[in-house]
């Protein structure tokens, strides 16, 4: 056992937090990370992480990465959320479509979009809920029909967060329609271009403020080549990326600031000439949501050292996802306790404690049981691949 | 980082627990919580053969020089078989405690005893003042007198005192009762005229006793480290008591799981086994997270105790996490095996008993939040 860093891990995470104190200003970090669309300087902040070689650390040299282990690409997902971020600007393309890219993608797909994603270039729209495809992704009816070289995409998809900056979709739709087989084996993978003929994008706007969308698909061509790995394997290939995927999204650090702001604010509000610091209520709140924070910090990085060091993960990222999303919860409904009747201010109100980020997150915090996977959905993975329970 | 025990560490987990599936199966354990004096010397002396009582110690004291995670593997192998007896009041709270703060002659005079076998020890802090969990708070006093020091009060919820060779005594020697300074460590041979141990009957059977010192007078060289500087001893200890004590308690936490799904996959109800409900599998996973989450907070505690990291934080968030979810964790138990499980002779009552004496065992959750607000800076 070993919970600590090497000196290298420590050099890098120092050199990186002070280029973030400098650069990352919190407009910047909220832009990604409340899905308001990445603008220019989000932008501008993407290219400048890469030219400073923060990004791709973990990638292949060949596509323009350091060929370091993953614990660099999760100490930079960690200084980000510290500090508000808790993702790279264009995250979707860096911590979920590349590496399938990487892994499944053909030759001309990896020198096609990696060395772009590690530049921080491009960013990519997850295209996999329906309107009848919820936690049961595998039920999509999204189709995509062979004609000649291309394919022709036609449906509906939903809750496509991103899709209205970024560049391309990378886009599950089924490929085979024979009813006899499992509706998995019928799934394919596309990277499409977001600015196809056919493709139309409307908003839909989440209670806590943020754009995520529905995308309609009439007749839209895509090359074959723009097929990622084999064809009817897309859902394979979006469970195998799943682990990953947990361990890239769901980053404890990120708890760690508002956990700080709570106390900053316990420690300076007064009531009745004693600061709220001493109130032993409040005092065993924070503490129970720091032990909280921590336990998952351990869970997460039991999981990340498992990718770093390419073990097979089955139950464990499902794990930080589930701990992690449930405490986002408990930790932002303790702050709106401590904050009372000051927590329901908005950001841009008179008398709003805390820049209204609480308030903010507390609105938020509903979606992280619910986005990439129920909280259910979570419990049935870790008790089927973790404990071996059968399926109903 | 590395998140696995080292191919020494899981040899070692291996043969603890072939030894403990053999020596102490849970009518064993039943038949100890009946018993007087809770263990067989048959047991014990075959711990000691395999080195057991010695991992820890240094080798000139005839120990092996384990790191503190070594030990953490044992305790959750002694937690998974509920092993009843003195090991956990002898080698943690005695040994290490005398490793911490004895001098030479008591060092090469004491361990050697301890790693062979030869002696059982405790630690007596606990007093009938202490009715909320405050380990500085002390009363019993230490008088000088001549050259002698005279103790004088009762200690409480001392382990294993009705078996031990020696006991360790916390006693005021300077000061009033809740300070930290002026509490001095008496290393008392249970022999010496005016002890008496009686014990209480507890929740677990283990054999926690009540210790009346009555006018029990001991020599100056009985002092274990400084006079008036106990504190800083105890602080020490009881971090690695209280990890000690999440190591067994994990243990403890993964065999309910592990008997717990296994039935849940067995027992069929409405014509399917219950393991493959929903209900039932949420229920499971959340004993999975439970239990690792405590195992990596607690090896992370180990760990630092290991490198001589500071861990004040570490090691309070353990045990208040530890507490809960072992606590959660049989509640789910019971609550799958349903009626049988709530049957005195099931083995799931071994561990719903034990989890609650370990909670309030060197400080409960409330206890360790405590510590926790004023780590945050509160």
């Amino acid at each position: 056992m070993d919970f600590g860093y090497t000196k290298e891990e420590e050099k890098f995470r120092k050199r990186l937090g002070g280029f973030l104190d400098k650069e990352l200003t919190e407009e910047i970090a909220r832009q990604n990370w409340e899905d308001k669309g990445v603008g220019p300087e989000g932008r501008e902040f993407s290219h400048k992480l890469a030219s400073k070689g923060f990004l791709g650390m973990s990638w292949p040299k060949e596509y323009g990465g350091q060929g370091l282990p993953s614990t660099y690409d999760f100490i930079l997902l960690d200084e980000l959320g510290k500090r508000w971020g808790a993702h790279v600007p264009l995250d979707v393309g860096y911590t979920m479509v590349g590496p399938t890219i990487l892994q499944r993608g053909g030759e001309n797909l990896k020198k096609e979009f990696l060395p772009k994603i590690i530049r921080g270039e491009i960013e990519f729209c997850l295209g996999y809920s329906e309107p009848d495809a919820g936690s049961d992704l595998a039920a999509m009816q999204m189709s995509a029909v062979e004609d000649d070289d291309y394919y022709i995409i036609n449906g509906q998809k939903t809750f496509n967060t991103e899709c209205h900056y970024a560049e391309y979709h990378w886009l599950a739709a089924r490929t085979d329609t024979n009813p006899d087989i499992p509706n998995y084996k019928g799934i394919s993978l596309f990277i499409v271009d977001m600015n196809s003929p056919g493709i139309t994008i409307e908003p839909l706007w989440t209670m806590s403020g943020e754009r995520t969308n529905e995308v309609f698909y009439d007749n839209v061509r895509v090359h074959k080549k723009r097929m990622v790995g084999e064809k009817n394997k897309g859902f394979y290939y979006m469970m195998e990326a799943l682990g990953s995927e947990r361990n890239q999204v769901f980053v404890p650090a990120r708890l760690y600031p508002i956990l700080e702001d709570l106390i900053h604010y316990a420690k300076e509000t007064q009531y009745n000439g004693k600061t709220l610091a001493e109130d032993p209520i409040i005092r065993d709140k924070l503490a129970q949501a720091a032990i909280e924070v921590d336990v998952a910090r351990v869970l997460a990085e039991r999981s990340r050292w498992m990718e770093s060091n390419e073990l097979p993960m089955t139950y464990e990222p499902e794990v930080t996802k589930v701990v992690v999303s449930e405490l986002e919860q408990r930790l932002v409904n303790t702050g709106m306790e401590i904050l009372g009747l000051f927590g329901q201010l908005e950001e841009d109100s008179k008398w709003v404690p805390l820049r209204g980020r609480i308030e903010w997150y507390y609105l938020h915090s509903f979606l992280t049981t619910i986005g990439a996977g129920t909280s259910e959905i979570g419990r049935n993975i870790i008790a089927q691949r973790g404990l071996g329970l059968p399926r109903a | 980082m590395n998140f696995t025990f080292s191919k020494e560490q899981n040899l070692l987990r291996q043969s603890i627990r072939e030894f403990l599936t053999k020596e102490c199966e849970s009518e064993f354990v039943r038949e100890m919580e009946e018993d007087e004096m809770g263990y067989t010397p048959e047991i014990w002396r075959g711990m000691a053969k395999l080195g057991w009582m010695g991992l820890i110690f240094p080798e000139k004291y005839g120990g092996t020089e384990g790191d503190f995670l070594d030990l953490v593997v044992m305790l959750e192998e002694m937690g998974r078989a509920c092993l009843p007896g003195p090991f956990f009041s002898t080698v943690v709270l005695g040994g290490l405690t005398i490793l911490e703060a004895g001098n030479e002659s008591q060092l090469s005079e004491f361990l050697p005893k301890i790693v062979d076998g030869d002696a059982i020890l405790t630690l007596a802090l606990n007093e009938p003042s202490t009715t909320k969990y405050d380990p500085p708070l002390i009363t019993v006093q230490a008088s000088v007198e001549k050259d002698k020091y005279i103790i004088d009060g009762i200690k409480l919820f001392v382990p294993d005192a009705n078996v031990a060779d020696y006991i360790i005594c916390a006693a005021r020697t300077e000061g009033g009762p809740d300070l930290k300074e002026g509490i001095t460590l008496f290393l008392v041979d249970t022999n010496t005229p005016g002890i008496k141990s009686t014990l209480l009957k507890t929740i677990t059977r283990d054999k926690q006793c009540e210790v009346a010192f009555d006018k029990v007078k001991v020599p100056e060289r009985s002092i274990l480290g400084e006079l008036n500087k106990g504190w800083t001893y105890i602080e020490k200890i009881l971090q690695k008591a209280a990890v000690a004590k999440c190591a067994e308690m994990v243990g403890g936490a993964q065999k309910v799981l592990e008997i717990t799904t296994s039935y849940a996959k067995k027992r069929e109800q409405f014509g399917q086994v219950i393991g493959s409900f929903q209900a039932v599998q949420h229920h499971c996973a959340n004993m999975l997270i439970d239990i690792d989450g405590g195992k990596y907070i607690t090896y992370q505690a180990a760990w630092m105790l290991s490198e001589g990291i500071s861990c004040n934080r570490e090691v309070a968030v353990a045990k208040a996490w530890v507490n809960e979810a072992y606590k959660r964790v049989v509640s789910i138990g019971h609550e799958i095996f349903g009626g049988v499980g709530y049957m005195a002779e099931h083995d799931m009552t071994l561990f719903s008993r034990r989890s609650k004496a370990a909670e309030i065992t060197f400080g409960d959750a409330n206890f360790y939040r405590k510590l926790v607000s004023q780590e945050l800076g509160l």
